[in-house]
């Protein structure tokens, strides 16, 4: 009987108690309570930030190809073969086109994890610290504000604000959109609180400069000439910039150069370059050439020794390319002092002024830069042009257009074609969210 | 002290009594030896032996021994007296009829059909053999009711998605659980080229013995939290007692697409294309457009006289082959049985680059110590190495190379690759890039078993299974897209999972018909992953291919989780006078993967049975032979929503080298398991001695708590969400018929059908039931899952060949404009009704078996579809019914007309939508088993000789490739029904021998 009862006092020690195994820890990532209770890791979570914004649905390249796209008429072709980009240039969008969902969505994301940054500044004990990271969540948060509005606002009608982190996502999330002028004061908000607290140098990140050239584009923009004049002025007089020696050095930079105010960064090993991809050849990192030049863009060139009418190279299929995205681990510009000379020369020409320099010389730097013959006189509609010719392929094209109240492919300037949909998921998961005219 | 001595003096009383000895043979009622077959003296279980080839036994009985008792597998145990006399007996032993007293493994122990209480169906090898696919899945495919069995695609390691009685879940996993030899297995995919891997084709079909599915609550809910999806037990080959087989099968064959869609030949596809552009940009644009293009598609050929139609279909399939060969020695005595078993399976598939060859090994000992502790191990090796192809959203899949214009040379003059095509031609893929996945697996078990008393047994099983998958990527500098000098990447792997069961069983004989068992046990089961891998840029030359050589690494990953099981669970089965069944278990089951709060979920299931057959009313009807009815109740969960679903998590991300930190989920606390609840009611039959029997279950089951990934608005910052939301009722019918046809003499005919009918509905939804809609597919209240929800194609006007839809569904107001046609529900991605029919005829040697099987109900929406049947709208090539466009004003046609980049009729509409209904010849074999005269000769224990075919036969009105085809890229797929490009089943002829020794 007893080795009975001992097999049994095994066979019951074998039951083993082991409920505190159930703790098991994730290891790849951290919880609320680690990411947002020290500073250093709330510094990390805006270079996060950072790193959303340089995704390839947002300013890692589609923001800019879709504002090209919908502006342009023939100047490019779509060679590829999403429909998605093509319904842009076709200008027929549908509200299901995934590309417009994730720009949509990317955008916020920036505009969450900004807020997030924002609604932890308590963790610093520094001011000049703290000073710094609010700038710098502004300026993202600003800057991606701009994009929401200028592509999915019409005039009246914006999107909605949200001024702080959502923390309960179980919670209600239902939003309406604000209205346009709202929207525009609050990225003005943004952008004045972040050009008095950002420094005047902060590397790669957002320093001041970047946050008035954000100023001076929004103003133009909005037509507030004056306030876009003084911007620029102040980015091209005490940024520190040049003019890169040649065109073609502007471009394609592993680090910022001389005429970068912002850039996003792109390394081999993070980052992202949808520009390479739709633009570059397959040797050069892309898909072969989905959007290749057509001669009409060409014909926009008054000079045939312009280096930028030549700034193309041709793929397997002889069409013409972009030589503005060839490096495929290159930096995608967001804003070169050339459009800040731009908008100077434009807003002094508008507004009659000579702040900073005349218009004439300018635009004449630029000329100049790229070997094509100086102007002798300058009107608004040669700094228009001259817009097209240097800010080509970097997404200025529908922006553009809609300030000038210019028309594309028989559109008028505020054709409901030319706004992009509220994307089928934002109308299916949020109720109070109304959809733009046509969709 | 008392037992004891009684034991001393009953061996002492044995030994002073006079023994004798008894010969005799074993045969089946055609006379037919039996081989090891046991025999015992009754009363006493230690006293046995077992025949051998012959049919042969002998045995020593105590002279006042008067029955033996006469058992073999899939017979009807026999007691018959002890004769008189000293001649040699005589026993014929009846096939059982109805399988009902077959064993059906149930999980920690195992019982008969006749005393089950639950919906349990049991697969032999007779089902799993010979049938020319690498994965033991496919083998079993409509062989068992309400049970749903589907390779996503055509690749040799497609991911395989078994349903049991539906879907019962929207976004955690909806497959069941894998158990082999008692133990849960990984079954992770860990593939990453996109497309899902089948993890267990790391088994070889040859290796196992038998496979039961359960499917309703009760019997599932031993397996608790992780049975709602219901459960496979796989059972892996034993040795028997007996003398000693070697068995052999080695089988070859052929495999080809089983349907093609047709493509545009370059007469078409010019005539088509022309008209289009000339549609789009009028007669001399558009035909300088056309031009222009076709000049570049045909890569300097001449065009305009037909130089080049290439046939891509021709280019992306090749025919396949499979090869196998096992060998198996298996036998042992009435104290030890072994078994040792290796096979092969060489697999090339139908498309170009896709090569399958896995290696695998078995061994099982169990041995006897003494009458109280018997002890063994399973132990399973294998390694699988796969040639991939990519994904079905890549450029360089094969069949994306469907997408190129037949105008395009699909190789240059010196037989290289074109590199110039509408899209990156695979081929160039094929030729300077490999994707090698290497699977190597392990599974063992040891255990144990001590009986304290006949009664009362200790069991402990300690199980480890070890997954290690590598995977290396080599794309060279000729490859598409390559800019950076040849691309390496390497990733690796390992998961390993331990399980310890430990557990008690108490059986008590009550009387001769009336017993009880009691189990009672707990498991603890712990699983680590851990993963690496690299990525490497700028390689020195093609010659150079691996990590080492990169000059820069540009990815490099790290990662290990875990989550953990702790569970005790119980089970008692009361049967009372044969007649009646009840059966109860309860399992808890905590897991790691659940917050603190809700880390443990109790899972109870009761179930009942009537054998009314055994009533006296019924006990001599002559036409109701068999009769019972049952049913069960029950609780169980789906834990499978990944390891930390419930966590806020944070990720470490680098921008410009710098490390930050993104928000990647948002946490939800309360987040748990999904809870289902199931009953069944059951009625088994036979009638006329069986000759007709069956099964009618009806079933419902109940998930609440389901576990969602609730897309939030974009506006908020996030996408998704994990919840525990709404509700989902599913229920359906099954129906199972075996029909003996005829048996008579040397004929043999026998029909199995089965029936299975399910209708999933979502009862409840979070928000106020407000829809929920990711793509195409909608969740919404009183509809089936993931049902499509689209706008309604209405065809071409008649007037303007314009692309129309109807603004409000089917028949209502059509409009050319899209936005202001509404979405409505337009199909079910899974079929409502599947069925099988299996036939088996023979006639001496020779026999035919074939199974067939169906599905009904499910719809597949085309991807691709928008490329492909575009009417022209891009220079993709196009199915041919394209080829029937509006042309003129009166045409009635449902091809808008062609325009080129003209977006005329591509938006996601039910145009791309079609019904997948079909039935299909899944397996036939026809076998000729040599005569024992002949094998006898050449010293064989037996031979056979057989054909067999997979796939043969479809009967369908699906035009695209496979109605059994889906997408394999990431969030496309089989549940929302999504094709895109995706290869269809290969279609496979084989002959092969299987001799015994």
């Amino acid at each position: 009987m007893k080795t009975r009862n001992l097999s049994l006092y095994i066979a019951l020690l074998m039951f083993c108690s082991c409920e505190s195994r159930l703790d098991v820890e994730p290891t790849l990532s951290i919880s609320d309570e680690v990411a947002l209770k020290s500073p250093e890791n709330v510094k990390k979570l805006l270079i996060g930030t950072y790193e959303i914004n340089g995704d390839a649905y947002s300013y890692g390249g589609y923001l800019q190809i879709f504002s090209d796209l919908l502006g342009y008429d023939n100047y490019v072709s779509w060679n590829g073969t999403f429909s998605e980009p093509r319904e842009a240039l076709t200008k027929n969008m549908f509200s299901n086109n995934s590309l417009i969902q994730e720009i949509w969505n990317n955008l916020f994301k920036v505009v969450s994890q900004s807020n997030l940054v924002l609604d932890h500044l308590d963790v610093f004990a520094d001011d000049a610290e703290r000073s710094v990271v609010e700038g710098e969540a502004r300026f993202l948060r600003a800057m991606n504000y701009f994009d929401l509005v200028r592509m999915f606002g019409t005039e009246v009608n914006g999107v909605p604000i949200r001024q702080t982190a959502v923390t309960d996502f179980g919670g209600i999330l239902e939003i309406k959109r604000n209205s346009t002028a709202e929207v525009y004061a609050f990225i003005q908000d943004d952008i004045a609180k972040a050009i008095s607290l950002l420094p005047e140098e902060n590397g790669e990140f957002a320093d001041k400069y970047a946050a008035l050239a954000l100023q001076a584009r929004v103003n133009l923009y909005l037509g507030k000439y004056a306030e876009a004049r003084d911007a620029a002025n102040a980015v091209i007089e005490q940024g520190g910039n040049v003019l890169s020696p040649s065109f073609a050095d502007a471009f394609n930079l592993d680090v910022d150069g001389a005429e970068d105010i912002f850039m996003m960064q792109v390394t081999s090993q993070s980052g992202e370059n949808q520009l390479i991809q739709m633009y570059a050849s397959e040797e050069n990192g892309g898909r072969g050439g989905d959007i290749s030049i057509n001669q009409e863009f060409l014909d926009i060139f008054d000079d045939d020794n312009d280096e930028r009418k030549h700034f193309y190279y041709e793929n397997p299929a002889a069409n013409l390319l972009s030589s503005k995205y060839t490096n495929q681990f290159g930096n995608v510009p967001i804003f070169r002092l050339a459009e800040m000379l731009l908008i100077r020369a434009e807003t002094n020409i508008r507004l009659n002024t000579f702040i900073g320099s005349a218009p004439l010389d300018d635009v004449n730097a630029l000329r100049q830069r790229s070997n094509a013959a100086p102007l002798p006189t300058v009107t608004l509609e040669d700094v228009l042009w001259e817009r097209q010719r240097e800010l080509a392929f970097e997404g200025f094209a529908i922006y553009d257009l809609k300030r000038t109240q210019s028309s594309v492919q028989g559109l008028p300037y505020n054709s409901p074609k030319l706004v992009l949909p509220i994307p089928r998921s934002e109308m299916d998961a949020n109720p109070l969210m109304e959809q733009n005219e046509g969709y | 002290m008392k037992v004891r001595l009684l034991l001393f003096f009953a061996m002492l009383s044995t030994l002073a009594l006079a023994q004798r000895r008894i010969t005799g043979t074993v045969n089946d009622v055609q006379g037919s030896p039996l081989l090891g077959a046991s025999v015992f003296e009754k009363g006493n279980t230690s006293n046995g032996t077992i025949t051998d080839i012959n049919g042969a036994f002998e045995i020593n009985v105590p002279a006042k021994t008067k029955t033996l008792i006469v058992s073999y597998t899939g017979f009807t145990t026999l007691e018959v007296d002890v004769p008189a006399g000293s001649l040699p007996m005589l026993i014929a032993l009846q096939e059982s009829s109805l399988v009902l007293d077959e064993l059906l493994v149930i999980g920690y122990g195992s019982t008969s059909k006749r005393n089950l209480t639950d919906n349990v169906v049991k697969l032999g090898t007779k089902d799993i053999s010979n049938i020319a696919v690498s994965n033991f899945q496919s083998t079993i495919s409509g062989k068992a009711a309400g049970v749903r069995i589907n390779q996503t695609n055509g690749k040799v390691d497609g991911g395989i998605n078994i349903r049991i009685r539906g879907t019962s879940s929207i976004s955690a996993g909806s497959e069941p659980l894998y158990v082999l030899d008692g133990m849960p297995v990984i079954n992770v995919n860990e593939s990453n080229n996109g497309a899902p891997m089948n993890p267990l084709l790391s088994l070889s079909p040859s290796e196992i013995e038998s496979i039961d599915i359960l499917k309703d609550a009760s019997s599932a809910a031993i397996y608790g939290a992780r049975g709602a999806n219901g459960v496979v037990l796989i059972t892996t080959k034993k040795g028997k007692a007996g003398n000693t087989n070697v068995s052999l099968n080695i089988s070859t064959g052929v495999s080809s697409p089983t349907h093609l869609v047709e493509w545009l030949n370059a007469s078409e596809y010019k005539e088509l294309f022309t008209e289009a552009a000339i549609n789009s940009f009028g007669e001399e644009d558009g035909k300088a457009e056309a031009e222009g293009a076709f000049d570049f598609l045909s890569n300097g050929t001449d065009w305009q006289n037909g130089a080049v139609d290439t046939d891509w279909n021709k280019i992306a399939f090749r025919d396949g082959s499979q090869s196998d060969i096992d060998l198996s020695v298996s036998g042992g005595d009435l104290k030890t049985q072994y078994y040792f078993g290796g096979a092969l399976n060489k697999t090339k598939g139908i498309l170009v680059g896709n090569d399958l060859k896995r290696m695998s090994a078995r061994m099982n000992v169990k041995h006897q110590l003494n009458s109280k502790v018997s002890a063994g191990m399973n132990l399973g090796i294998s390694k699988t190495i796969i040639d991939r192809v990519d994904n079905d959203n890549s450029f360089t899949s094969p069949l994306q190379s469907i997408a190129q214009s037949p105008l395009s040379p699909a190789y240059n003059d010196d037989g290289s690759p074109n590199a110039n095509t509408l899209y990156a031609n695979f081929l160039l893929e094929d030729l300077y890039a490999s994707y090698t996945t290497n699977l190597r697996r392990i599974t063992g078990k040891i255990f144990a078993e001590y009986n304290f008393t006949e009664k009362f047994k200790f069991n402990s099983d300690l199980g480890y299974d070890m997954s290690d998958q590598t995977e290396d990527q080599y794309r060279g500098t000729q490859t598409p897209f390559m800019s950076t000098n040849g691309y390496a990447y390497n990733s690796s792997a390992k998961s390993e999972n331990y399980i310890w069961s430990n557990y008690f069983t108490y059986k008590n004989d009550i009387s001769d018909n009336n017993n009880f068992t009691v189990v009672a046990g707990q498991e603890f089961n712990n699983s680590d992953r851990l993963f690496n891998s690299v990525t490497g840029t700028q390689f020195p030359s093609d010659n150079f291919t691996t990590i080492s050589s990169a000059a820069e690494i540009t990815a490099g990953k790290g990662d290990n989780s875990r989550y953990n099981f702790l569970s005790y669970f119980g089970r008692a089965t009361l049967n009372l006078r044969d007649k009646y069944f009840v059966k109860a278990s309860i399992r808890r089951d905590g897991s790691s993967r659940f917050g603190s709060n809700q880390r443990y979920g109790i899972f109870p299931a009761v179930s009942l049975g009537w054998l009314v057959s055994e009533e006296s009313f019924l006990k001599d009807n002559s036409t109701i032979s068999f009769l019972k009815i049952r049913g069960s109740y029950g609780q169980l969960g789906n834990s499978e929503i990944g390891n930390f679903a419930s966590r806020t998590l944070y990720n470490g991300v680098s921008y410009n080298k710098i490390s930050g930190i993104v928000l990647t989920q948002p946490g939800n606390n309360d987040l748990t398991w999904e809870k289902s609840r199931q009953l069944d009611l059951g009625i088994e039959f036979g009638i006329l001695k069986d000759r007709l029997s069956g099964e009618i279950d009806f079933y419902k089951k109940d998930t609440d708590g389901l576990l969602f990934k609730v897309p939030l608005p974009g506006s908020s910052g996030q996408t998704v969400f994990n919840k525990n939301i709404g509700t989902l009722e599913s229920k359906g019918i099954e129906i199972v018929l075996n029909s003996k046809n005829l048996s008579s003499g040397y004929t043999r005919w026998s029909t199995s059908v089965n029936l299975a009918n399910n209708n999933n509905k979502i009862t409840s939804l979070p928000n106020n039931n407000a829809d929920i809609i990711v793509g195409e597919n909608i969740n919404q209240v009183g509809q089936a899952v993931s049902s499509f929800y689209l706008v309604e194609f209405a065809g071409a006007d008649p007037a303007n060949g314009d692309a129309l839809y109807y603004k409000d569904g089917l028949g209502s107001e059509t409009t050319n404009d899209y936005s202001e046609a509404n979405r409505f529900i337009a199909g079910n991605p899974q079929p409502t009704w599947i069925a099988g029919l299996t036939n088996e005829v023979s006639y001496k040697g020779i026999a035919l078996t074939f199974t067939f099987v169906g599905e009904w109900g499910a719809s597949i929406y085309n991807g691709g579809g928008v490329y492909q049947s575009s009417n022209a709208d891009f220079f993709d090539n196009q199915d041919k019914e394209q080829l029937n466009r509006w042309q003129k004003a009166g045409d009635i046609t449902n091809v808008p007309q062609a325009r080129l980049y003209g977006q005329n009729g591509t938006a996601q509409s039910t145009r791309y939508l079609q019904k997948a209904d079909f039935i299909r010849l899944r397996n036939i074999m026809l076998s000729y088993d040599l005569p024992q005269s002949i094998t006898n000769k050449i010293k064989l224990g037996s031979a056979r000789l057989y054909i067999s075919g997979v796939n043969l036969l479809t009967f369908t009105s699906y035009t695209g490739y496979d109605p059994e085809a889906r997408a394999d890229a990431s969030g496309y797929g089989f549940d929302n029904g999504w094709n895109f490009y995706s290869a269809p089943q290969a279609k496979t002829t084989s002959v092969g021998l299987n001799v015994n020794f």
